[in-house]
């Protein structure tokens, strides 16, 4: 069933960060938010997780970094523990452990504190967590910005064969549209708090409209910079 | 860890060490002559240069600063504080008495304090700079504001002469250590109010809070499992500085309320200049010191097993 | 040039730098890549004296490397300066404590290469984009003219356009003054793009050092071919690996 919401919005002292804006989102769909920073994405990304929830949607939120997910004075089993019972889910071992080896964390030791295990791990772990519920729509805020980029680039390759059997749409919010490319079918171009273009990748990255969009394709690629 | 250890027992005998010989030194020095002082305590009138002489004597109070510290210290090593210079008793029964008043003494302060001062804190902290706010913080700073010995005229004149429900003075009944408990929890709670409130603003916070609300965590739960460490740590840490002051306030409280607890054991020997029971109270409050510290030390450890484990 | 020989970094007893061998020429720009952990950040504290070095010696043109005074350009923009000062005072303290004068043109020329309006230096950094504040701290690297200048990070707190922006400043201000570059960063895209030679740190080891273009073909190293392939899996070097 596709999700659909209407005119999210977020005014932060008296000023209008996020105009009113639309969403769809199929099921499985792999959309990415692209925009400079300020342009008001993570804003949509929090508004459109508040948004599906309030309509009963199963949403699940993954941030950029391990510290603004997990509490350093908590054990790993607790956060896990206190995922489920959020979602009003009874302890499943097979489940766990099946999310465990989908993301390569079955090695980890539950009994330790976050800061136990390496950034990498602690951010899979964050993922796994966030798909205990089965989620319709898994919103990423910068997953792989904080981590060393062999562990990102495994990260992601490593989430995106779990999702590939399932119905959970992605939404991956960054500020590089280089690895959005690498990742998503969809592209939002962000910009002073609109969505100022919407399209398949392919046409956004061979046709840009907006001039943010012409900006972020231009310089997409390290390699293949304009002078 | 058995350096960790080893390196505590080590602060331990530094910190006795100082503190005994700090007090000999000021107790020694102190204006007056000490033999004399022992000697109208021990007789209760003014009495000839011959009896004082003897006194001087008997205590080894002739023999210079040096053999009258050793005289003391050497004994205690082994366990054994000594005679008090007054009455000529051993000073440890004394001691062991004066200890099981104050104890429960401090031991009641500290819960009223923070029976007190966690629902205030609380209270404070629902809505941050409303009317509820500012009511729970005045309650506090009204408390730090009143000294120990006029808060405790004020409770023996309301609860004792006026409405005759509890005991004053002395220490018969269980029902006599309520008020002195109450003079030293309101003070107690005064301080640690302002410090938990601050604490769990501070842990409110924490940047992994909004991610738990996306999950699903319930405020009740977020603030049970996650806010309560956090705001915990701060306080632990001054928890420890809060029982020094109990300590020194006791000292106060125990006089006006005249119970023979550590406080008046201290005051009564500093007067009669009775070195052996002023260091043996020194001793055990140092002692005291040591292992509350200890025990801050191993609590802080079990909430954040960070601290100390990590090389700095 | 600057050269490094043999350096190690002791802490306790964990080896953080372990036999570093390198050195950048002038006008050229070395590319450290690595892992967190891999020891860059004490390379850079080992290059300005911060550490002490338990063997091997730093050098700048033959002398002892503070001889030329290198200057260091931080990660977070906006730390990198005293938050209640006008960034002005900031920028300028290294020229002050070592009671050197600027002319206002020439502050004035760096101030346009950097697309900076020299206004902005009257704000606080509190006051200014994260762009422009790490501009301001790439200014404070320049002005002091020395003729090394290291750059930790010096684009992570940036967005994608920015970076490559703020990139291609530092080289063309690089072909105008000639300053050698030593930049530690975890992104090969931009060590790819901007550095003359790649060094993979790893473990406080030298992996290999290889000519950009040479690297981006063949990686002399198993974990330089990781790195590599993930570049081309975070899309920071283009298309398919």
């Amino acid at each position: 069933m596709t999700l659909s919401v209407c005119g999210l919005s977020a005014v932060r002292s008296g000023r209008t960060i996020l105009f009113p804006t639309d969403i769809s989102i199929e099921p499985g769909a792999r959309i990415g938010l692209v925009g400079a920073s300020g342009s008001g994405k993570s804003t949509l990304g929090h508004a459109l997780i508040d948004a599906l929830q309030d309509q009963g949607a199963r949403v699940a939120h993954v941030p950029q970094s391990p510290d603004e997910a997990l509490d350093p004075l908590r054990r790993m089993a607790f956060h896990w523990r206190e995922a489920e019972q959020a979602l009003g889910l009874p302890h499943d071992a097979a489940r766990q452990h099946a999310l465990f080896r989908a993301l390569k964390i079955e090695k980890g030791d539950l009994r330790k504190r976050p800061w136990g295990w390496s950034r990498g791990m602690q951010q899979r772990f964050v993922i796994a967590m966030a798909l205990v519920g089965s989620p319709d729509v898994l919103v990423m805020d910068e997953p792989t910005s904080a981590l060393d980029p062999v562990v990102a680039a495994r990260t992601m390759a490593l989430l995106e064969e779990y999702l590939s059997t399932r119905q959970t749409a992605m939404v991956l919010i960054t500020h590089d549209l280089g690895l959005a490319a690498q990742r998503v079918a969809r592209l939002m171009v962000m910009d002073a708090g609109r969505i100022v273009e919407d399209g398949p990748t392919s046409d956004v990255l061979t046709a840009p409209q907006s001039a943010v969009a012409k900006s972020l394709c231009m310089h997409r690629n390290w390699l293949e910079l304009p002078c | 860890m058995m350096r960790g250890i080893l390196g505590l027992l080590l602060r331990a005998l530094v910190v006795l060490t100082g503190t005994a010989l700090a007090t000999f030194t000021l107790l020694w020095n102190a204006p007056g002559d000490a033999a004399t002082t022992i000697a109208m305590a021990r007789f209760d009138t003014l009495l000839s240069d011959v009896v004082v002489a003897q006194v001087r004597a008997e205590l080894g109070l002739d023999a210079g600063f040096w053999p009258a510290f050793n005289s003391w210290i050497v004994p205690l090593l082994s366990g054994d504080f000594g005679n008090s210079s007054v009455t000529g008793r051993p000073v440890w029964p004394d001691l062991v008495s004066a200890i099981s008043y104050t104890i429960p003494t401090a031991l009641a302060g500290l819960a009223i304090g923070l029976a007190l001062a966690i629902p205030l804190a609380i209270l404070a902290t629902r809505h941050p700079g409303s009317w509820s706010d500012r009511f729970a913080v005045g309650i506090a700073s009204l408390g730090a504001a009143i000294p120990a010995y006029w808060l405790g005229l004020l409770l023996i004149l309301l609860f004792a002469v006026k409405l005759a429900w509890l005991p004053a003075m002395g220490a018969r009944t269980p029902a006599h250590v309520i008020l002195p408990a109450l003079t030293l929890g309101l003070g107690v709670a005064a301080a640690l109010t302002r410090i938990i409130r601050s604490g769990i603003l501070e842990a409110r916070r924490q940047p992994f809070l909004p991610a738990f609300r996306r999950r699903g965590v319930s405020d009740r739960d977020l603030a049970r499992a996650h806010v309560a460490p956090h705001a915990a740590t701060p306080v632990i840490t001054v928890l420890g500085l809060e029982l020094a002051f109990l300590l020194e306030g006791i000292v106060m409280v125990e006089v006006i309320f005249s119970r023979p607890g550590l406080g008046s054991f201290l005051v009564t020997a500093i007067g009669a200049r009775d070195f052996p029971k002023v260091q043996a109270v020194v001793v055990v409050t140092a002692l005291l010191f040591v292992v509350i510290n200890l025990a801050i030390d191993v609590i802080y450890r079990l909430i954040d097993p960070r601290t100390g484990t990590q090389d700095a | 040039m600057l050269e490094l020989h043999g350096v190690c970094v002791r802490y306790g007893k964990v080896d953080t730098l372990c036999d570093v061998t390198l050195c950048v020429p002038a006008g050229q720009t070395l590319a450290v890549v690595g892992e967190s952990g891999a020891g860059k950040s004490t390379l850079i504290a080992a290059i300005l004296g911060l550490v002490k070095l338990a063997a091997g010696q730093i050098t700048w043109a033959g002398a002892p490397v503070h001889t030329c005074r290198p200057s260091l350009v931080m990660q977070e923009p906006r730390a990198a300066f005293n938050p209640v000062l006008p960034l002005r005072r900031s920028i300028m303290e290294p020229l002050t404590a070592r009671a050197e004068q600027l002319s206002d043109a020439r502050l004035a020329h760096i101030c346009n290469r950097l697309e900076l309006p020299i206004d902005l230096l009257d704000r606080k950094p509190g006051e200014v984009s994260i762009g422009q504040a790490q501009r301001a701290g790439i200014l404070r690297a320049l002005i002091a003219g020395s003729p090394l200048i290291l750059f930790d990070e010096p684009l992570s707190a940036l967005d994608a356009v920015t970076q490559k922006h703020t990139a291609q400043l530092i080289a063309d201000l690089q072909d105008e003054m000639g300053f050698a570059a030593l930049v530690v960063t975890h992104d090969l895209g931009y060590a790819a793009a901007f550095g003359d030679n790649i060094a993979v740190l790893r473990k406080g080891r030298v992996e290999e050092i290889t000519p950009t273009h040479a690297f981006i073909q063949h990686p002399k190293s198993d974990y330089g071919e990781d790195l590599r392939q993930a570049a081309f899996a975070l899309g920071a070097l283009g298309y398919g690996a």
